[in-house]
């Protein structure tokens, strides 16, 4: 007679290279059959080192780092820091260059986005979506090379300002390119909002409550998806978006169809913010006039945060006088929004866990900075 | 108000410093400094308070380490900074029972600095593989520093 | 070892026209990596558009991105799991040599993907285009095929 088996449990190790881990994320999976018991993910694969990079340089050495901790939204990086550091030594920045960035910054969140439904969808199994994602991805990608110079790992604000005018090609690339994408909503609907797989893989599955958002400190289209209005960009306005008319959309379940729906309004309502900041585009200089050769703020600190597509990055500096910042510590969304996971991902089958670790949208290298 | 709420929250714990912050100029809106040991009340009082966690980390000087906790609010901007000054080699409590998204960051700053939360409950490295000896963000003062410069010209 | 001149050339003109690369992405250069298998610049053109999630089905391994202490051993053992004859492409300043990250007193990062494995063509930008990507797997089809369809090009003074 065969002996019962001890265990109940077994170990399912996903990653650190998996196709749906976005990455290389670690997942170690505890499984009773084919529900999960308890998920540990393993992060730190993508580990470069960049705080410990900045305390061995100076502020402006340090800025085209930003565009590869989150590459994906990297111009919201660059804001966030650009901005910690204008505070820290006073800069104000003229308002023709606020508005490139929004328009810049928005345009990255469009792709952003789009990115992350096209691999995400890749990850429940579509393929089609991705094309038509990374179709009107490039359209961007041109429009933002053309100014930036980079297709991806963008270091295009300086302290002070932008260093690059945008021009009547740029104007009305944004425009046609607004046009094209509002054409787009349709297809999109008819290929994967009412898609009934897509529908029954998303609806009610990993839920998460607002409490759970509260304690665990999400931000971004994680918290908005469960009903919590913030973003930084209203809640605490920063640039010129104070200047515009927008919504924030929240879903009310907090499953991972109002994640997703979440993120489609919000590029709808980023065309809204481009195409208001295109209307109002103020005349003037794009630069401050007095922008320090060499930035040696004085000992202090400070705390800026900015919206990214994922969340509230947030930038804190400490300086103690030196031409090197003291300490920057990168407070990224994803870190946050992934230490969820376990919680969410308990007694969850094997394929759910893959389209809620999806859902999340993480950056690997974005985590592990 | 909610800065003032918390202020009023704070006020029975006895902390060292309370006080309103330079919101232009740091981004804060109210500044506490607080005991390492002190921490697991002020955690409590935020979470009554309705703060979620933004960020925690630490900041290495020659006589200790300050660990500094980030508050924020959903609903309301207000953004409390927690300090609270850690002297070298000592253990700090953990707020991960409070806070669990503290857990993570926790184990960052043990990753990073080497400072050991008591209670924690899987204080493992997070960051760098877990058989990493050193905790690469601790400054290297002086002697350390002129080793390191010698060993990058050789 | 027999060499059958013939056969193998005619093998090696097939692997060359349908490289299976490995879907494998380390950070920034993967999305350049997604981005050149997707709609605009279409690797399947070349063959190389089989992005395969095993290891062991994949020929050619594209290292995309900063390979980090941690991340080195899976590198390696990927690697390893593929079948002969294969090949690899270190795409991106930080698979060729650190790129960004490497200064004297870092402490994560593996500066260099040929030293922990064997690299056969190296795209250099940070992140490289697309368009770069796709010339290295052209320059890597004619590593393979000792002819290309490149050539042609390169020959003209």
């Amino acid at each position: 007679m065969l002996e019962p088996l001890e265990e109940k449990t077994y170990i399912l190790n996903l990653g650190p290279q998996h196709p749906s881990t976005h990455g290389v994320l670690r997942v170690v999976l505890e499984m009773e059959g084919e529900f999960i018991v308890k998920a540990d993910p393993d992060i730190g694969y993508g580990h470069r080192g960049h705080e410990h990079m900045a305390e061995n340089r100076n502020y402006l050495q340090f800025l085209p780092n930003m565009g590869r901790v989150d590459y994906l939204h990297a111009l919201a990086f660059n804001h966030g820091y650009c901005m910690a550091v204008e505070k820290l030594i006073g800069l104000e920045v003229p308002e023709r260059a606020e508005f490139i960035r929004v328009i810049t910054a928005e345009l990255n969140r469009i792709a952003s986005h789009l990115l992350w439904v096209g691999a995400y969808l890749l990850d429940l199994g579509a393929f089609t979506p991705f094309l038509y994602c990374f179709d009107d991805r490039e359209n961007i990608l041109d429009l933002l090379d053309r100014i930036t110079g980079s297709r991806l790992t963008y270091c295009f604000y300086r302290f002070g300002g932008v260093p690059q005018d945008i021009d009547q090609e740029f104007i009305d690339g944004c425009r046609a390119f607004a046009k094209r994408l509002r054409r787009r909503w349709k297809d999109y609907d008819n290929l994967v909002t009412k898609n009934i797989i897509f529908i029954e893989r998303t609806k009610g599955i990993g839920v998460i409550t607002k409490e759970q958002c509260r304690l665990y400190g999400l931000t971004g289209p994680m918290a908005r998806g469960s009903g919590i209005p913030y973003d930084i960009r209203k809640s605490e306005p920063y640039s010129a978006y104070p200047l515009f008319d927008f919504e924030i959309p929240i879903g009310e379940n907090g499953d991972i169809m109002d994640r997703y729906l979440v993120r489609m309004r919000e590029m709808e309502q980023s065309l809204r913010i481009i195409e208001q900041a295109l209307d109002k585009l103020p005349n003037g200089p794009i630069m401050a006039e007095k922008v320090p050769k060499r930035i040696k703020p004085a000992a202090g600190e400070v705390y800026a945060a900015v919206e990214t597509a994922r969340g509230e990055f947030g930038c804190y500096i400490v300086s103690q006088g030196d031409v090197k910042p003291y300490r920057i510590k990168l407070r990224v969304p994803s870190f946050a929004n992934l230490s969820i996971l376990p919680e969410i991902s308990r007694d969850t089958l094997v394929a759910d866990f893959v389209a809620i670790l999806g859902s999340i949208d993480v950056v690997v290298p974005e985590i592990d900075r | 108000m909610l800065s003032e709420n918390i202020k009023k929250a704070l006020g029975p714990l006895g902390l060292e410093k309370v006080a309103p912050g330079d919101y232009a100029k740091t981004g804060y809106h109210l500044e506490v400094a607080a005991a390492p040991n002190q921490m697991p009340a002020v955690a409590q009082v935020m979470r009554d308070q309705g703060c979620f966690l933004e960020s925690l980390t630490a900041l290495h000087f020659r006589e200790h380490f300050t660990l500094v906790y980030h508050f924020a609010h959903y609903e309301e901007l207000c953004r409390t900074v927690v300090k609270a000054v850690l002297p070298l080699g000592q253990q700090a409590p953990t707020i991960s029972h409070i806070y669990p998204g503290a857990n993570w960051y926790e184990r960052e700053v043990y990753d990073l600095f080497g400072i050991r939360f008591t209670g924690h409950p899987d204080l493992r490295r997070i960051l760098l593989p877990f058989e990493a000896d050193f905790h690469p963000l601790l400054k290297q003062f002086e002697e350390e520093a002129e080793k390191s410069e010698t060993k990058a010209d050789a | 070892m027999i060499k059958i001149g013939l056969l193998e050339e005619a093998l090696n003109l097939a692997r060359a026209n349908s490289l299976w690369p490995m879907t494998f992405g380390l950070a920034c250069c993967a999305i350049e990596m997604m981005a050149a298998g997707a709609a605009r610049f279409d690797l399947d053109r070349f063959g190389a558009g089989v992005f395969r999630p095993s290891p062991r089905q994949c020929d050619l391994m594209i290292v995309a991105g900063t390979i980090s202490k941690k991340m080195a051993p899976a590198v390696v053992r990927l690697w390893e799991q593929m079948p002969a004859p294969k090949w690899v492409i270190a795409m991106g300043n930080c698979a060729i040599s650190g790129g960004p990250f490497y200064y004297p007193t870092q402490y994560a990062i593996v500066p260099g993907a040929d030293l922990i494995i064997p690299v056969d063509v190296y795209v250099p930008g940070c992140p490289p285009r697309p368009e770069g990507l796709i010339e290295g797997i052209l320059m890597l089809e004619e590593k393979i095929t000792k002819r290309g369809r490149l050539r042609k090009f390169r020959d003209v003074k």
